[in-house]
Protein backbone atom coordinates (compact mmCIF):
# COMPACT_ATOMS: atom_id res chain seq x y z
CA UNK A 1 0.00 0.00 0.00
CA UNK A 2 3.16 2.36 0.51
CA UNK A 3 4.13 2.01 -2.89
CA UNK A 4 0.76 3.43 -4.13
CA UNK A 5 0.75 6.02 -1.97
CA UNK A 6 3.87 7.05 -3.46
CA UNK A 7 3.14 5.96 -7.12
CA UNK A 8 -0.17 8.57 -6.23
CA UNK A 9 2.27 11.08 -5.10
CA UNK A 10 4.12 10.64 -8.65
CA UNK A 11 1.41 11.13 -10.26
CA UNK A 12 0.87 14.71 -8.99
CA UNK A 13 4.13 15.41 -9.19
CA UNK A 14 4.01 14.26 -13.01
CA UNK A 15 0.42 16.51 -13.79
CA UNK A 16 2.05 19.65 -12.08
CA UNK A 17 5.67 19.20 -14.02
CA UNK A 18 4.02 18.64 -17.22
CA UNK A 19 1.83 21.49 -16.82
CA UNK A 20 4.29 23.66 -15.73
CA UNK A 21 6.77 22.40 -18.99
CA UNK A 22 4.17 23.24 -21.49
CA UNK A 23 3.16 26.66 -20.00
CA UNK A 24 7.10 27.29 -20.18
CA UNK A 25 6.67 26.38 -23.89
CA UNK A 26 3.89 28.34 -24.48
CA UNK A 27 1.13 25.97 -24.86
CA UNK A 28 -1.31 27.20 -22.96
CA UNK A 29 -3.76 25.28 -24.72
CA UNK A 30 -2.44 21.98 -23.88
CA UNK A 31 -1.24 22.64 -20.56
CA UNK A 32 -5.03 23.94 -19.40
CA UNK A 33 -6.65 20.60 -20.67
CA UNK A 34 -4.08 18.61 -18.56
CA UNK A 35 -5.23 20.97 -15.64
CA UNK A 36 -9.19 20.72 -16.42
CA UNK A 37 -8.51 16.72 -17.18
CA UNK A 38 -7.13 16.04 -14.34
CA UNK A 39 -8.21 18.21 -11.75
CA UNK A 40 -11.11 16.42 -10.79
CA UNK A 41 -10.18 13.32 -10.64
CA UNK A 42 -7.09 14.44 -8.33
CA UNK A 43 -9.13 16.08 -5.96
CA UNK A 44 -11.21 13.01 -5.90
CA UNK A 45 -8.45 11.03 -5.12
CA UNK A 46 -7.12 13.63 -2.53
CA UNK A 47 -10.49 14.01 -0.60
CA UNK A 48 -10.35 9.34 -0.77
CA UNK A 49 -6.41 9.34 0.63
CA UNK A 50 -7.64 11.93 2.95
CA UNK A 51 -10.46 10.00 4.59
CA UNK A 52 -8.36 6.61 4.50
CA UNK A 53 -5.76 8.83 6.99
CA UNK A 54 -8.49 9.88 9.40
CA UNK A 55 -9.68 6.07 9.41
CA UNK B 1 -8.37 1.31 1.69
CA UNK B 2 -7.80 3.71 -1.01
CA UNK B 3 -10.81 4.12 -3.19
CA UNK B 4 -10.31 1.55 -5.91
CA UNK B 5 -12.82 3.33 -8.44
CA UNK B 6 -11.15 6.94 -8.12
CA UNK B 7 -7.48 5.65 -8.48
CA UNK B 8 -8.57 3.99 -11.53
CA UNK B 9 -10.22 7.19 -12.98
CA UNK B 10 -7.18 9.40 -11.90
CA UNK B 11 -4.70 6.76 -13.47
CA UNK B 12 -6.37 7.16 -17.04
CA UNK B 13 -6.41 11.18 -17.14
CA UNK B 14 -2.52 11.30 -15.94
CA UNK B 15 -2.13 9.28 -19.45
CA UNK B 16 -2.66 12.62 -21.16
CA UNK B 17 0.37 13.26 -19.70
CA UNK B 18 1.98 11.30 -22.31
CA UNK B 19 1.73 14.45 -24.41
CA UNK B 20 5.43 15.53 -22.24
CA UNK B 21 7.08 13.19 -25.09
CA UNK B 22 6.96 16.08 -27.78
CA UNK B 23 9.05 18.26 -25.53
CA UNK B 24 11.76 16.04 -25.03
CA UNK B 25 15.33 16.36 -26.74
CA UNK B 26 15.71 14.31 -30.31
CA UNK B 27 18.49 11.94 -27.75
CA UNK B 28 18.04 11.38 -23.95
CA UNK B 29 21.70 10.10 -22.45
CA UNK B 30 22.75 9.51 -25.87
CA UNK B 31 20.10 7.41 -26.71
CA UNK B 32 17.18 7.79 -29.34
CA UNK B 33 13.88 8.99 -27.76
CA UNK B 34 12.14 6.52 -29.63
CA UNK B 35 13.70 4.07 -28.12
CA UNK B 36 12.33 5.18 -24.63
CA UNK B 37 8.56 4.37 -26.12
CA UNK B 38 9.88 0.64 -26.68
CA UNK B 39 11.92 0.25 -23.09
CA UNK B 40 8.47 2.12 -21.77
CA UNK B 41 6.05 -0.57 -23.63
CA UNK B 42 8.64 -3.64 -22.64
CA UNK B 43 8.45 -2.76 -18.97
CA UNK B 44 4.40 -2.33 -18.88
CA UNK B 45 4.20 -5.88 -20.97
CA UNK B 46 6.41 -7.48 -18.19
CA UNK B 47 4.66 -5.27 -15.53
CA UNK B 48 1.29 -7.31 -17.02
CA UNK B 49 3.08 -10.77 -17.66
CA UNK B 50 4.00 -10.80 -14.19
CA UNK B 51 0.31 -9.46 -12.91
CA UNK B 52 -1.10 -12.41 -14.94
CA UNK B 53 1.32 -15.46 -14.95
CA UNK B 54 2.89 -14.59 -10.90
CA UNK B 55 -0.19 -13.18 -9.59
CA UNK B 56 1.36 -9.78 -8.93
CA UNK B 57 -1.13 -7.66 -7.20
CA UNK B 58 -1.72 -4.74 -8.65
CA UNK B 59 -4.09 -2.25 -7.10
CA UNK B 60 -7.58 -0.80 -9.36
CA UNK B 61 -7.82 -3.36 -11.53
CA UNK B 62 -11.43 -4.68 -12.29
CA UNK B 63 -12.66 -8.45 -11.37
CA UNK B 64 -12.89 -9.43 -15.11
CA UNK B 65 -9.42 -8.11 -15.77
CA UNK B 66 -8.46 -10.92 -13.69
CA UNK B 67 -7.68 -13.73 -16.57
CA UNK B 68 -7.29 -10.97 -19.45
CA UNK B 69 -5.20 -7.92 -20.52
CA UNK B 70 -5.62 -4.37 -18.30
CA UNK B 71 -6.84 -1.44 -20.00
CA UNK B 72 -3.55 0.47 -18.93
CA UNK B 73 -1.65 -2.25 -20.90
CA UNK B 74 -3.90 -1.27 -24.11
CA UNK B 75 -3.89 2.38 -23.40
CA UNK B 76 -0.16 2.23 -23.40
CA UNK B 77 0.04 -0.17 -26.35
CA UNK B 78 -2.01 2.42 -28.01
CA UNK B 79 0.12 5.55 -27.01
CA UNK B 80 3.61 3.94 -27.60
CA UNK B 81 1.35 2.78 -31.55
CA UNK B 82 1.06 6.71 -32.18
CA UNK B 83 4.10 8.32 -31.13
CA UNK B 84 5.88 5.49 -32.45
CA UNK B 85 4.13 6.02 -35.92
CA UNK B 86 4.49 9.93 -35.52
CA UNK B 87 8.36 9.09 -34.97
CA UNK B 88 8.24 7.54 -38.29
CA UNK B 89 6.18 10.32 -39.94
CA UNK B 90 2.98 8.75 -40.56
CA UNK B 91 0.89 10.61 -37.91
CA UNK B 92 1.19 14.19 -37.63
CA UNK B 93 2.10 15.58 -34.42
CA UNK B 94 -1.24 17.72 -34.22
CA UNK B 95 -3.12 14.95 -34.47
CA UNK B 96 -0.89 12.20 -31.82
CA UNK B 97 -1.37 15.25 -28.97
CA UNK B 98 -5.14 16.19 -29.76
CA UNK B 99 -6.05 11.76 -29.82
CA UNK B 100 -3.90 11.14 -26.81
CA UNK B 101 -5.49 13.43 -24.49
CA UNK B 102 -8.70 12.84 -25.88
CA UNK B 103 -8.80 9.55 -25.33
CA UNK B 104 -6.84 9.79 -21.83
CA UNK B 105 -10.47 12.46 -20.54
CA UNK B 106 -13.12 10.98 -22.44
CA UNK B 107 -12.94 7.38 -21.96
CA UNK B 108 -13.46 7.65 -18.13
CA UNK B 109 -16.35 10.57 -18.51
CA UNK B 110 -18.41 8.58 -20.68
CA UNK B 111 -18.05 5.90 -17.97
CA UNK B 112 -19.03 8.03 -14.89
CA UNK B 113 -21.85 9.41 -16.97
CA UNK B 114 -23.07 5.66 -18.07
CA UNK B 115 -23.13 4.91 -14.26
CA UNK B 116 -25.02 8.45 -13.45
CA UNK B 117 -27.16 9.77 -15.87
CA UNK B 118 -27.35 6.41 -18.41
CA UNK B 119 -25.58 5.64 -21.92
CA UNK B 120 -27.06 8.07 -24.10
CA UNK B 121 -25.87 11.12 -21.71
CA UNK B 122 -22.55 9.03 -21.60
CA UNK B 123 -22.18 9.00 -25.53
CA UNK B 124 -23.16 13.09 -25.62
CA UNK B 125 -20.95 14.18 -22.79
CA UNK B 126 -18.31 12.04 -24.37
CA UNK B 127 -18.67 13.95 -28.44
CA UNK B 128 -18.59 16.90 -26.44
CA UNK B 129 -15.42 16.38 -24.74
CA UNK B 130 -13.80 14.62 -27.92
CA UNK B 131 -14.79 17.34 -29.94
CA UNK B 132 -13.56 20.44 -27.89
CA UNK B 133 -10.23 18.82 -27.29
CA UNK B 134 -9.79 18.11 -31.11
CA UNK B 135 -10.79 21.39 -31.53
CA UNK B 136 -8.74 23.41 -29.07
CA UNK B 137 -5.85 21.51 -30.48
CA UNK B 138 -6.15 21.15 -33.95
CA UNK B 139 -8.79 24.04 -34.54
CA UNK B 140 -10.41 22.87 -37.66
CA UNK B 141 -13.86 21.84 -37.55
CA UNK B 142 -14.39 19.11 -40.09
CA UNK B 143 -11.26 17.15 -38.23
CA UNK B 144 -12.39 18.00 -34.65
CA UNK B 145 -16.28 17.24 -35.68
CA UNK B 146 -15.17 13.55 -37.94
CA UNK B 147 -12.29 12.89 -34.77
CA UNK B 148 -15.27 13.08 -32.02
CA UNK B 149 -17.52 10.85 -33.71
CA UNK B 150 -15.38 8.08 -34.90
CA UNK B 151 -13.49 8.25 -31.38
CA UNK B 152 -17.14 7.83 -29.75
CA UNK B 153 -17.95 4.96 -32.38
CA UNK B 154 -14.79 3.48 -31.55
CA UNK B 155 -15.31 3.61 -27.42
CA UNK B 156 -18.59 1.68 -28.13
CA UNK B 157 -18.27 -2.20 -28.83
CA UNK B 158 -16.82 -4.30 -25.85
CA UNK B 159 -14.29 -6.97 -27.66
CA UNK B 160 -12.27 -8.78 -25.33
CA UNK B 161 -9.14 -9.12 -27.70
CA UNK B 162 -9.45 -4.94 -28.81
CA UNK B 163 -10.00 -3.39 -25.97
CA UNK B 164 -11.35 0.33 -26.39
CA UNK B 165 -8.42 1.95 -24.27
CA UNK B 166 -6.73 1.08 -27.84
CA UNK B 167 -9.39 1.42 -30.16
CA UNK B 168 -10.01 5.17 -28.85
CA UNK B 169 -6.46 6.36 -29.72
CA UNK B 170 -6.01 4.33 -33.19
CA UNK B 171 -9.03 4.05 -34.76
CA UNK B 172 -9.30 7.92 -34.81
CA UNK B 173 -5.82 8.77 -35.76
CA UNK B 174 -6.02 6.36 -38.55
CA UNK B 175 -9.07 7.81 -39.92
CA UNK B 176 -7.93 11.61 -39.69
CA UNK B 177 -4.41 10.37 -41.33
CA UNK B 178 -6.13 9.26 -44.07
CA UNK B 179 -8.73 11.95 -44.21
CA UNK B 180 -5.77 14.96 -43.82
CA UNK B 181 -4.20 13.12 -47.07
CA UNK B 182 -7.80 13.26 -49.37
CA UNK B 183 -7.90 16.73 -51.85
CA UNK B 184 -11.04 17.89 -50.59
CA UNK B 185 -9.78 17.84 -47.03
CA UNK B 186 -8.92 21.22 -45.40
CA UNK B 187 -5.45 21.61 -44.32
CA UNK B 188 -3.88 20.17 -41.19
CA UNK B 189 -1.80 21.80 -38.83
CA UNK B 190 0.95 19.25 -38.74
CA UNK B 191 2.96 20.30 -35.78
CA UNK B 192 1.58 22.17 -32.88
CA UNK B 193 4.91 21.96 -30.79
CA UNK B 194 7.51 23.34 -33.42
CA UNK B 195 8.87 19.94 -34.58
CA UNK B 196 11.10 17.90 -33.26
CA UNK B 197 13.35 19.80 -30.69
Amino acid sequence: MKITEIYIYLMYLIVIFCIISFISKEQYIIASLLFLGNVLPGYAMATSMMEKNED
Amino acid sequence: MINEHIYRRFNHTVAACFVIYFLFPEYILGIQREYYILIFWIIIVTVEYLRLKQDLKILGMRDYENNRIAGFVWFATGTCLILGLYELDIFPQSLAIATIIMAAFTDPLIGEANKKFGELWGAGLGLVCSFLIYQLIIGVLFYAIIGSIIAIISERPKIKWFDDDLAMQIIPIIVLTILSLMEFSPDLPQEILGGKL
